[in-house]
């Protein structure tokens, strides 16, 4: 059978559902960030799976941007771990429930 | 021909400021400041190298000139502007002497400056001014030079306030700043008038010539006269606000607050001229604007007039120099206004090196009686300082039209020409008919009276600071010392050109150099104005004689005078008054006359205007913040559940936005659900 696009936008979803899960439910603060990476990532699967649909020539800047926004999400990574790191130290504990010091 | 790119010359300066700023800035920690012979050697090498650049081009330059454009700067429908620069005769006249001088007078601050804490941070200025000035000569547009414009008033109030601890000299910066501003928006809708005129290019040197004479050959004159009118009006009051002419000439007495240098650099012999440059620049408009014109000839010749009997009044010797100075370009602007704008540009180049070497006289003397500016605490310095008093004798007979010298030569062919080119006007009466004015023999005899002034007040500078007995106390004049070489040589080779600097257009024996140099760049503009001034040919030896008469006249009353006369001990201190307006100069009260208006509008927009809107301001404030307040009462406090909270929201929103696009349907089973509320709430009511 063909790869249809809509089993690549069900994958993607699956993906980003698991991602957001993850995200939401742990407390783990590592885990937390790896689901949002998950998420993103998934999103840069939607893209080029709509980007599959067109003809060969238009399908071209539905395939290069994700390869930006995937060199984007690295450097966010790197900004998000370094804080995680920071906040490590200065609270001597990854759990997300721990960090309430800046409620309303 | 060389092939020097044009570039080069403006980045000598801008890389000096560079620099010497950097060392400024690091050595402002240190106690003892940048090492002063290094700052000092770098701060003239630039110039010098600027110079040799300039000399090499000036020697190779085509009779068309050199143009050169780097990049463009500003392009879209309305406007064209380009970055380039030209080189031709009237740019090179100028860059020589700017360059030249610039070169010379760093030099001597070298010697004057010697133990200023700010030594590093004044050549830093002092480049960057020069720097300025060649981007406004060299320009090839109006823009750039009003980019230069501007960069030589930054320069000026930079110099004007350097010693800056001093309140007063903060204000007199000030003042020269704002009073220029005043003077700049002249320039700028004179800009927009010519592009409503002339198109998106016209700002480009040659696209305004070539636009100009198509206007004249074409007779299209009449249709755009009033407007042209309008711009010339306009572009004359942005050089009355630089070069110091009625109404704006206040700015410059004040402006001998900042060191001797920068006056004699900035406000005499280069930035104060750069009005009449524009003038000679766009002389191919001028000389079609009689009425303009003869504004110009007039304004200048009050100006000269006006600031020449001021100058009998005062008693600081660098105020002297500013009147004067105030009044040698009216001088140039009366030129200007019968058309003769190389006349204009001659006299220009020769007050630059005789007012450069009466101002840094001027400075020795001030160096040598340590910061004394009072005349009348002078007196005897001849024998004391005979290398000062020398070259400042010498700038003297220049600037009085002594035969020989440099302004005798440019003074007397600006008093031919006025009576040669100077219309003659057809003025109606009141009660009908009318009278032919001779506005040219007007303009002469109020120009040779002026000269006659010019003598007895410079005179009177030279006797009371060079001859008789000295005033001051005992224990100063022990001090009394003779520059240092450093300041010498520079005041020698300007009297040098202070004498000779005339011989490039002698008249009377034949030399047209300076002239012929000058014919390419200006376009033709005088033979336009000529043809329209109708001129009458003269006998340029009568005027020489009478010139020449005029001076020795003043130089006698001068002698009758001040040479045995007691003065008096002064009561007052003798220190520059900062913005405090000397009784002679009406013009400041005037001047008040237009702000008070001003700051009344002022107080509205601060009390009304301004309160109300923050009043408006602070209820937008106050309402958001009470709505800040209440939403963040909606924050759960923990991390999880808010990130989850967030993520229903957003896909609420897409869920609402594509069913009110209608892009998903609404399913069935919300509407059964309306429609059981509905009947389960119309069962209980």
């Amino acid at each position: 059978m063909e790869l249809q696009p809509i089993f690549i936008q069900i994958l993607a979803l699956a993906i980003f559902a698991v991602g957001i899960i993850v995200a939401i439910s742990r407390r783990n603060l590592f885990f937390v960030l790896m689901g949002i990476e998950l998420a993103l990532n998934a999103v840069n699967l939607s893209f080029v799976g709509f980007a599959k649909t067109l003809p060969a020539e238009a399908s071209l800047t539905g395939q290069i941007v994700p390869l930006f926004s995937i060199a984007i999400a690295a450097a966010e990574a790197c900004v998000g771990f370094a804080m995680v790191i920071l906040i490590f130290r200065n609270r001597e504990s990854v759990d997300a429930d721990s960090y309430s010091n800046m409620r309303g | 021909m060389t092939n020097l790119p044009l570039w080069l010359i403006p980045l000598f300066p801008l890389l000096g400021t560079i620099l010497l700023g950097t060392i400024a800035v690091v050595s402002s920690g240190s106690k003892k400041g940048a090492a002063e012979n290094i700052v000092g050697g770098l701060a003239v090498i630039f110039p010098a190298m600027s110079f040799a650049c300039v000399t090499v081009l000036a020697c190779g330059m085509p009779e068309s000139g050199i143009r050169e454009t780097l990049c463009n700067w500003i392009d879209f429908p309305l406007l064209h502007v380009d970055i380039g620069f030209l080189f031709d005769g009237l740019s090179r006249i100028m860059l020589l002497f700017v360059t030249g001088i610039g070169t010379l007078i760093a030099l001597y601050s070298i010697g004057y400056m010697h133990g200023d804490r700010g030594f590093a941070r004044f050549f830093a200025y002092i480049n960057l001014f020069l720097f300025s000035m060649i981007v406004l000569v060299l320009s090839d547009n109006l823009l750039l030079t009003f980019f230069g414009w501007e960069g030589v008033g930054l320069c000026s109030y930079l110099l004007i306030g350097f010693w800056n601890k001093d309140l007063k000299n903060c204000k007199a910066a000030n003042k020269a700043f704002i009073v220029n501003r005043v003077g700049d928006i002249g320039f700028l809708l004179g800009m927009l008038c010519l592009l409503s005129i002339g198109g998106a290019a016209v700002l480009n040197y040659d696209i305004f010539n070539q636009f100009m004479q198509m206007i004249l050959n074409g007779g299209h004159l009449d249709l755009v006269f009033t407007l042209l009118t309008l711009t010339g009006v306009l572009f004359f009051v942005g050089c009355t606000g630089k070069s110091a002419q009625i109404p704006l000439l206040t700015w410059l007495p004040d402006a001998m607050a900042g060191p001797t240098p920068v006056s004699a650099l900035i406000h005499a012999a280069t930035m104060v001229t750069s009005g009449v440059y524009l003038v000679a620049r766009m002389g191919k408009m001028f000389c079609m604007l009689p009425e303009v014109l003869l504004l110009i000839a007039f304004v200048g010749m009050f100006t000269a007039l006006w600031a020449a009997i001021t100058g009998l009044f005062q008693n600081d010797i660098k105020k002297v120099l500013a009147y004067s100075t105030i009044s040698q370009l009216g001088y140039m602007f009366m030129a200007a206004g019968v058309c003769a704008f190389d006349a204009s540009i001659f006299h220009v180049f020769t007050h630059a090196f005789f007012k450069a070497a009466l101002f840094l006289g001027a400075g020795a003397v001030i160096h040598s009686l340590a910061g004394e500016q009072d005349m009348r605490k002078m007196g005897g310095l001849l024998k004391k300082t005979p290398v000062t008093a020398c070259v400042m004798i010498f700038a003297f007979f220049a600037i009085v039209g002594f035969p020989g010298f440099a302004g005798f030569w440019s003074k007397d062919l600006i008093l031919e020409k006025l009576v040669s080119n100077g219309p003659v006007i057809a003025m109606p009466f009141a009660l009908g008919g009318s009278v032919n004015v001779p506005v040219g023999m007007i303009l002469y005899v109020v120009g040779l009276a002026t000269a006659v002034i010019t003598a007895v007040y410079m005179g009177r500078l030279i006797i009371m600071t060079f001859f008789g007995e000295y005033r001051g106390s005992k224990e100063s004049e022990a001090h009394i010392h003779e520059a240092p070489a450093v300041m010498l040589i520079p005041m020698v080779v300007l009297t040098f050109g202070s004498i000779f600097a005339g011989y490039l257009w002698a008249d009377m024996i034949g030399i047209t150099f300076f002239k012929d140099s000058l014919a390419a760049a200006l376009g033709g503009a005088e033979a336009v104005g000529e043809s329209i001034l109708s001129v009458h040919h003269v006998n340029p030896v009568l005027f020489a004689v009478l010139g020449t008469l005029a001076a020795l006249l003043g130089m006698f009353i001068a002698w009758r005078v001040y040479a045995n006369k007691k003065i008096p001990t002064p009561k007052d201190s003798g220190a520059p008054e900062g913005s405090a307006a000397a009784w002679t100069f009406v013009w400041d009260y005037i001047h008040v006359g237009f702000v008070f208006p001003v700051r009344v509008i002022a107080w509205i927009c601060d009390v009304v205007v301004d309160k109300f809107l923050q009043a408006f301001q602070w209820t937008l404030g106050a309402i958001g913040e009470i709505l800040g307040d209440g939403a963040s009462t909606f924050q759960v406090r923990r991390v999880r559940l808010q990130l989850a909270l967030s993520i229903t929201g957003v896909a609420l929103i897409v869920l609402v936005a594509l069913f009110a696009e209608g892009i998903v349907g609404i399913p069935d089973f919300v509407f059964k659900l309306i429609d059981s509320v509905k009947s389960l709430l119309g069962r209980v009511i």
